[in-house]
């Protein structure tokens, strides 16, 4: 199952698993396996099925089986005897091993849905794409409603029904029994009062492979729904036609191949084909579907012209090999298919794809005042008119439509607007905060300016005054040697800029905002076409350091308790201050960090307003009244919430 | 005699009321006009006028819901309805591939989500409201942000009609049934399928999650009803009663605790998950066809709501299982009723003769 195949289980462990909840998969066979995606028959005393594989019955004879009971069966009861189409085919099969014919139904070969007329929720739309999707599938997904002409009603019937020249014996028509009464031929016969003067047989009982005429007059042909129906029209196809192919003592392999050619036709229409004006895509559906729908009656209308001409080939072709007869066989379904598609389109398509010759039928231009008549696929005559009936539609729909909407006020509306506020809101304090950070930068970098004016002092504040113990090591966290806790930090900061400048961390736009000093670092990368997007100040990839003179003072603002600035400054040189490494920049960093945020957020609600805007505008657009209409039955009551009103 | 009463609320605004009384006990007789502010005004005049044998426990016992607004803009089937979980919106989605989103309150639309192929046969709503997953024929769900109303992901691997589709409470996962007789469950952040569980023997019509998102209910055509583990994909119970018809549509209730099931034979059945057991049985109502989908309203008084082939929308009193309302209007099968989270509205849809949404109000 293709649904399987994306799950990581192997497809055993499906099967197993299928088994092992024996409640759910029936099994069959004399093997007791659930498989049923073999060729099977069923046996028509007991009802189970078999594998042909387990009872060796191959699908070509069961073709020429019409009844056919088990081993079992038929060891119980001695009277049951496995019957076959024709003399031809029994003679060729009494050679055979006993019981080793196999059943051709064209829906047979999984149990029956449980109700036929379920149908999907959106009626019949979806029935037709049911309908087209299970021909498609495979032919055991059909549904199986016992059809007219299965073979499991030949064999109910025990007599033999003569054959002759012109009776198959066969077919739907050769089993009748009783003269409908209503046909013509039938009023022209004495015993239903007519003159009888024509002579012929009830026009349901011609013969449908032999007979010299129509079996069925065409204007009392069954009107064809126009929806159609969801139900068993399926397999039928396969099964008229291939019998018709067997009557013909073709060879019965073309049954098989019927199905899948039979449904790869609509297929295509249904799905790929798709108009997207409702109305067009039920006329197609109507239209493929009448390949199917009733095609017993198409049949009968082709047999007759193509039937002699088919009853030739089909005795040349005996005597040809298989090969050639099969690939005949197919085209020649494909022409009858085709012709009958066209027969089927010409007469049900929608009447405004007549032939153009013949203007008296053709549909009048929908155009307001306009008799002409109308372009063939059009409803129009031209594009004026059209274009004329549209703004009279607008003008005579739309004004009350407007005053419909207007009739109550929009909650979507005033939501919105309460959003709006709310964001601009937001934005505001947003903004109040991005000015608040700006101050902060400038006040951090007026402290490092002041820091560096600070005179160097060697001696005091010197390290010694640290413990000193040099036998504790730590470990570095990027590269993981060993190091000094003195200098450990000064080492962690560059071991991690040397990893850090090695990986990339960007994005494909660079950074557009006005009145941002410095933010990110924005360096092109032509090989990713990417902008790095990592802090400017303490990107590790496009700054290095800059070496850092002899004399420059640390200058980083001491701290008592952590929080509490003293005023004072670091008086050592930086290159031995292994306290306040890199402060600076780190500090920067804070900043600009918070600074991003806010710009994010920002961001954030500019997104929120345009969602928010659109919407607005969207809403009750000229489409959106001239498609859709909300009627008011209570004209007091125009907001369904029972609270008061926010 | 003609009385006047004159009540103050707390927020001192007047209602008068203006009565005629034949006697006391033929509270029908009566006409009155009271302006009121809708919740304390009727309460108050009801209890107000309450001197005879008037139970003031009328509006639990009966709904009084009333046709009030028909949403037209679909040109083909409904096939479902609900209410998103913040109650403003209402998506329907239809036979003719778009999704329809309108404001639950005024009935007015607001959007239409096109994208997908082929007839679509179930929306569900994501937890913050803001995300909508649709199940449609052309065997893929799609996942589409309602603000904006892009489709956000495409969701495919079935091989079949998707029929029913769900959100888990978190709104990570996604379950889906589908006509090829499996479930799957998928990843809403990258919109992969997770799992795939070979539920049943027969089209899935019904998949949902319980409160906690740690259960699945699944129910089909084949007649059982299953409840899986959404963790693992075990199967842990197997609901099956002494017959077996189609299974058309299956629902936690809000507690989850029991299970609504709606079978093919005109029955409504509210299962007791953990003993397995049928509680109570709801009929009257019209369901061979079409998987209709059920509701439990809570929001007044405890009701199950179904649609029914009849053209009907049917109210049942939870406990005494009879049918307390009736709901006319709609042209065609109601395939689908849901009821709003907070009030008492209730959305029903039908089918193609019909193609109309109605909001329908009680007080």
């Amino acid at each position: 199952m293709e649904a399987e195949a994306s799950d990581p289980e192997p497809p055993d462990a499906g099967e197993d698993s299928k088994s092992e909840n024996g409640e759910n998969a029936p099994i069959y066979c004399i093997c007791r396996k659930p498989d049923i995606n073999c060729f099977m028959i069923g046996c028509d005393n007991c009802n189970e099925w078999f594998h042909g594989d387990c009872i060796r019955i191959t699908e070509k004879m069961a073709k020429a089986i019409r009844e056919w009971y088990c081993r079992e069966c038929r060891e119980k009861d001695p009277k049951l005897e496995i019957r076959y189409r024709h003399k031809k085919s029994r003679e060729r099969d009494s050679t055979e091993r006993d019981g080793s014919e196999p059943r051709d139904e064209g829906g047979g070969r999984r149990r029956p849905a449980p109700d036929l007329d379920l149908q999907r929720r959106a009626g019949s739309g979806t029935g037709v794409g049911a309908m087209l999707a299970r021909g498609s599938a495979s032919p055991h997904k059909s549904s199986p409603q016992p059809l007219v002409a299965t073979p499991s009603q030949h064999h109910q019937q025990q007599q033999q029904i003569k054959r002759s020249a012109r009776m198959c014996g066969e077919c739907e028509a050769c089993r009748r029994t009783e003269d409908c009464g209503h046909c013509d031929f039938c009023r022209d016969m004495k015993k239903f009062g007519g003159p009888n003067k024509i002579r012929q047989k009830c026009r349901l009982r011609q013969c449908q492979l032999r007979a010299r005429l129509s079996p069925v007059m065409p204007s009392e042909s069954l009107p064809r729904p126009r929806r159609p129906l969801p139900t068993q029209q399926q397999p039928q196809p396969s099964q008229k036609l291939g019998r018709i192919r067997e009557d013909e003592g073709a060879v019965a392999s073309a049954a098989v191949k019927e199905p899948p050619e039979a449904t790869a036709t609509p297929e295509p229409l249904s799905d790929e084909d798709l108009p997207l004006d409702p109305d067009l895509y039920q006329d197609f559906c109507a239209g493929a579907f009448d390949d199917h729908g009733l095609p017993w009656m198409s049949d009968t209308e082709e047999s007759p012209f193509l039937d002699p001409a088919l009853r030739k080939r089909a005795v040349k072709v005996k005597h040809v090999k298989r090969r050639e007869k099969k690939s005949e066989k197919k085209k020649e379904e494909r022409y009858k298919r085709h012709r009958q598609k066209q027969k089927h389109k010409d007469k049900w398509k929608h009447p405004e794809r007549t032939d153009a010759k013949d203007p008296a039928s053709l549909p009048q231009c929908l155009g307001p005042g306009c008799v002409r008549a109308a372009q063939p696929g059009s409803k129009y005559c031209s594009d004026d008119c059209g274009m004329k009936l549209a703004a009279n539609r607008i003008y005579e729909i739309l004004p009350q439509r407007i005053q419909q909407w207007q009739q109550s006020p929009c909650i979507a509306e005033e939501h919105g607007k309460k959003l709006l506020e709310r964001i601009r809101r937001e934005q505001q304090s947003a903004r109040t905060r991005l000015q608040e950070m700006e101050r902060r930068f400038h006040e951090l970098e007026a402290i490092i300016l002041r820091a560096k004016q600070q005179a160097v002092r060697e001696d005091e504040e010197s390290n010694e005054g640290d413990s000193d113990d040099t036998d504790l090591q730590i470990f570095c966290v990027s590269c993981g040697h060993p190091i000094n806790p003195r200098v450990a930090l000064r080492h962690m900061e560059r071991c991690y800029a040397k990893y850090e400048s090695q990986t990339s961390f960007g994005s494909m736009y660079p950074t557009r905002i006005e009145g941002a000093t410095r933010l990110f670092c924005d360096v092109y990368n032509p090989q990713s076409k990417t902008y790095c997007k990592r802090l400017q100040v303490l990107c590790p990839e496009h700054s290095r350091d800059p070496k850092v003179p002899a004399d420059e003072v640390c200058g980083c603002p001491l701290v008592r308790d952590v929080f509490e600035l003293t005023g004072e400054f670091c008086r050592l040189p930086k290159r031995q201050c292994n306290r306040h490494y890199c402060w600076e920049k780190l500090r920067r960093a804070e900043v600009d960090l918070e600074r991003v945020r806010v710009w994010y957020k920002l961001d954030e609600l500019f997104e929120q307003e345009r969602n928010v805007r659109t919407a607005m505008t969207n809403r009750a657009g000229l489409l959106a009244l001239m498609l859709h209409q909300t009627i008011q039955h209570d004209p007091l009551t125009t907001d369904l919430r029972s609270s008061a009103d926010r | 005699m003609f009385f006047i009463f004159i009540l103050l609320d707390r927020r001192a605004k007047i209602l008068a009321a203006w009565f005629r009384t034949g006697h006391l006990a033929s509270l029908q007789t009566w006409s009155f006009r009271v302006m009121t502010t809708k919740e304390s005004g009727g309460a108050k005049a009801e209890s107000a006028l309450s001197s005879s044998a008037n139970p003031s426990k009328r509006v639990s016992e009966k709904p009084n819901y009333a046709l009030k607004f028909t949403l037209v803009g679909h040109t083909e089937a409904v096939s479902s309805v609900k209410f998103s979980p913040n109650g403003e919106w209402l998506a329907s989605s239809s036979a003719d591939k778009v999704i329809i989103i309108w404001g639950a309150y005024d009935g007015k639309h607001e959007k239409t989500l096109k994208g997908h192929n082929l007839e679509i046969s179930d929306v569900a709503w994501s937890s913050d409201s803001g995300r909508l997953v649709s199940a449609s024929d052309d065997k893929t769900l799609k996942i589409w942000d309602v603000r904006s109303g892009k489709c956000l992901k495409t969701l495919t691997g079935h091989s079949d009609y998707v029929f029913c589709c769900n959100f888990n409470p978190p709104s990570n996962l996604i379950i889906s049934g589908s006509f090829d007789e499996s479930m799957k469950i998928w990843e809403v952040k990258t919109g992969k399928c997770l799992k795939t569980l070979s539920a049943h023997s027969d089209p899935v019509s019904a998949v949902h999650f319980n409160c906690s998102g740690s259960l699945i209910v699944s129910g089909s055509y084949d007649g059982v009803c299953r409840i899986w583990d959404a963790a693992s994909g075990q199967c842990l119970k197997t609901l099956v009663d002494d017959d077996n018809p189609p299974v058309s549509f299956v629902k936690f209730s809000p507690n989850g605790k029991y299970i609504l099931i709606a079978t093919l034979d005109n029955t409504l059945k509210l299962w007791d998950y953990s003993r397995g057991r049928c509680l109570k049985t709801y009929t009257g109502h019209k369901n061979e066809k079409y998987c209709i989908f059920a509701s439990f309203s809570v929001t007044g008084g405890k009701w199950i709501v179904s649609g029914s082939e009849d053209n009907l929308v049917y109210i049942w009193n939870l406990q005494t299982k009879e049918i307390v309302q009736k709901l006319q209007g709609h042209t065609d099968v109601v395939i689908s009723a849901a009821c709003h989270p907070t009030e008492n509205i209730i959305a029903s849809a039908a089918l193609g003769n019909d193609k109309t949404v109605k909001l329908w109000m009680s007080n």
